[in-house]
């Protein structure tokens, strides 16, 4: 029989020195800004029941999840999503909390990739959630929070702003079924105009089918926004169109330029988005590494409706760019080595324990003699090594070098 | 500025994207005598081309380490679709087509149908479209050979003209779907070099119209 006792499961990794120090300078800098802002960190258990992910508007393929069974039998799943459970801990034990509520989290999602695509199966995610306001302060916050959040770790990066209600509610005057609807929404969101033209042209070719079928290309700036205005001039995309307008406009005064791009196209899967949707992308990471948006209805399926808006960040994405941009400080050799001769030895760690006091970084050796001690001194680049017996002694491990 | 980096599926997709290419006046003298290089330069160093087997390009594409790739839709539909579909370029027209003995009627009977293909996905995705459950064995090789061997009822495969399984004593039995050359984009490149690839998006148009109204 084969044993796995040496290895990692597929899409999971040991993460060593400066890969940890990376990975945690990430998830400091992105709480710093959080908790600056009055979000209270949350987390939810690792292990959930797989009902809170298998609702409808979820999006989350069941074969995409980790399951296993508690000892009733009941069907359990390893976290795959952050946000879910939070509407289900809001809905439950922050029902009566006063409203708005923000929370932000640092935790890990599990999902069963197929194997061999080089996709990671455990990812380390940090976001928000702000919950109990709608409108377009609520919005704002948060936006602003996600563009933040992005600046303090990558130089550069793209934020794309879309509307989940665009395409509702031209999809909506399509008589068309639940499927179709999928095939099409699939279409447009892999900006796949030859699979969209196909459905599209099975249908009457109503101002609305032009629209959706133009949907795809509508991304830019501002000029976007006339554009879809041209194509589908109902009161209900006017209004939408109107809020995107005003929230891109309000954004573009922090000086984003060219950072802030419109996207009618971006339909998510996570049908529980409601309104305004929006993904940031950076050189260098080949999919979104934020993806956020508001999901006024999200809540209600856990039986307490509220307005909320939230966004994710994939912290390990972030942290390979931040490791190759080599803005990393590795960990720094100790200070001094402490050695301890024979019968010495409580003496050593006292000696260690008052040089600690006063600030500096100490090893204990764990050799039996001083020379094995200065050598390891040598190979580990440790300056400065203490011998402790009846009396200390000090020395330079550098000078030494020299001399053998 | 770096160069645009497309991934062209080696062989008959890379002749007719370097066809089209020269159209829109790209130089591509790089990629016709290529040697043993695999990534080289197209037109004045705005785009590098990178040579590689169907599936890879889906990959490169996927990981972002490609912006741009020229794949068959039956590579797209066999594995996965983490990236944009942009273009259905045009060439490289053939068809999925379900395919089994001359004259015998494959639909009847109630016994579970043995299918063998070299592409499992589309096969599976296509049956479970009729609510219909079927056996597939993965063949590497001539898939036409299953069902004359008896290893098969029918088969999923590629059909251009259609006469290999002529000469073999098989037929179309149903059309599964059309298949040509797409060009597909990595999701941030896109995004972030939304200019540049649009650009090139609107002249690969232009010179796929020319080449058509010919």
């Amino acid at each position: 029989m084969k044993k796995y006792c040496n290895i990692t499961p597929e899409g999971t990794r040991d993460l060593l020195f400066e890969e940890c120090i990376a990975h945690r300078n990430v998830e400091h800098m992105l709480a710093a800004v959080f908790e600056s802002r009055g979000f209270q960190e949350v987390i939810t258990p690792g292990l959930e029941f797989f009902d809170v992910f298998s609702l409808e508007c979820a999006g989350i393929p069941q074969e995409s999840m980790y399951k296993l069974t508690d000892h009733k039998g009941r069907l359990l799943v390893l976290r795959p999503d952050s946000t879910l459970p939070i509407a289900r801990m809001t809905a439950t034990r922050l029902q009566n909390e006063g409203k708005p509520l923000r929370l932000y989290y640092t935790q890990t999602v599990y999902r069963n990739n197929p194997s061999l695509m080089g996709r990671s199966d455990e990812v380390m995610q940090t976001g928000i959630e702000l919950l109990g306001a709608s409108g377009k302060r609520a919005d704002l916050e948060v936006m602003v929070t996600a563009i933040e959040a992005l600046s303090r770790c990558v130089p550069d990066f793209r934020m794309e702003l879309g509307h989940a209600g665009f395409f509702r509610s031209l999809a909506n005057q399509l008589p068309i079924s639940d499927e179709i609807r999928e095939d099409i929404r699939l279409s447009i969101e892999s900006k796949n105009y030859s699979a969209l033209d196909t459905i599209l042209d099975r249908l009457e070719q109503t101002p609305e089918v032009l629209a959706i079928r133009r949907l795809p290309r509508l991304f830019g700036g501002e000029e976007v926004l006339q554009q879809a205005a041209e194509l589908c001039p109902s009161e209900d995309t006017m209004r939408t169109l109107d809020y995107l307008k005003e929230l891109y406009l309000a954004l573009r005064e922090m000086g984003l330029g060219e950072k802030l791009i419109i996207d009618l196209g971006l339909v998510q899967r996570n049908d529980y988005y409601s309104d305004i949707v929006f993904s940031g992308y950076v050189e260098g990471s080949g999919d979104a590494v934020l993806t956020g948006g508001r999901y006024d209805h999200l809540l209600e399926a856990f039986g307490a409706p509220m307005p909320a808006v939230g966004f994710g960040i994939n912290v390990d994405a972030l942290t390979k760019l931040m490791l190759e941009s080599g803005n990393v400080q590795t960990r720094k050799p100790a200070d001094v080595l402490v050695h301890g001769d024979d019968g010495f030895e409580m003496k050593a760690l006292k000696h260690s324990a008052f040089l600690l006091k006063g600030g500096l970084r100490c090893e204990n050796s764990v050799f039996t003699d001083r020379q094995e001690a200065l050598q390891y001194a040598r190979k580990k680049r440790i300056p400065r090594v203490d011998y402790v017996s009846d009396h200390i002694e000090t020395v330079s491990v550098w000078e030494k070098g020299g001399k053998g | 500025m770096k160069p645009l980096r497309i991934a062209l599926t080696k062989g008959r997709l890379e002749k007719d994207t370097v066809d089209l290419f020269e159209k829109m006046g790209l130089d591509c003298s790089a990629v016709r005598e290529k040697g043993r290089k695999l990534i080289l330069p197209v037109g004045s160093g705005e785009i590098e081309a990178v040579l590689a087997k169907a599936a890879d390009v889906i990959t490169y594409v996927e990981h972002g380490v490609c912006d741009l790739g020229v794949v068959g839709k039956d590579t797209i539909l066999e594995h996965g679709t983490g990236f944009y579909e942009i273009l259905d370029l045009g060439f490289g027209k053939c068809k999925f087509a379900l395919a089994g003995p001359k004259g015998k009627d494959f639909f009847s009977g109630y016994a579970t149908k043995t299918i063998a293909t070299k592409y499992p996905n589309v096969a599976r995705t296509y049956f479970e479209g009729k609510g219909m459950d079927v056996r597939i064995i993965k063949i590497e090789g001539s898939v036409e050979l299953a069902p004359l061997l008896g290893l098969s009822d029918a088969i999923v495969d590629i059909v251009e003209t259609g006469s290999t399984l002529k000469a073999n004593g098989l037929e179309v039995i149903d059309e599964v779907t059309p298949i040509s050359a797409r060009l597909i984009a990595n999701v941030a490149s896109l995004k972030l070099r939304k200019a540049e690839i649009e650009s090139l998006i609107a002249r690969m148009e232009e010179a796929k119209k020319i080449s058509q109204e010919k």
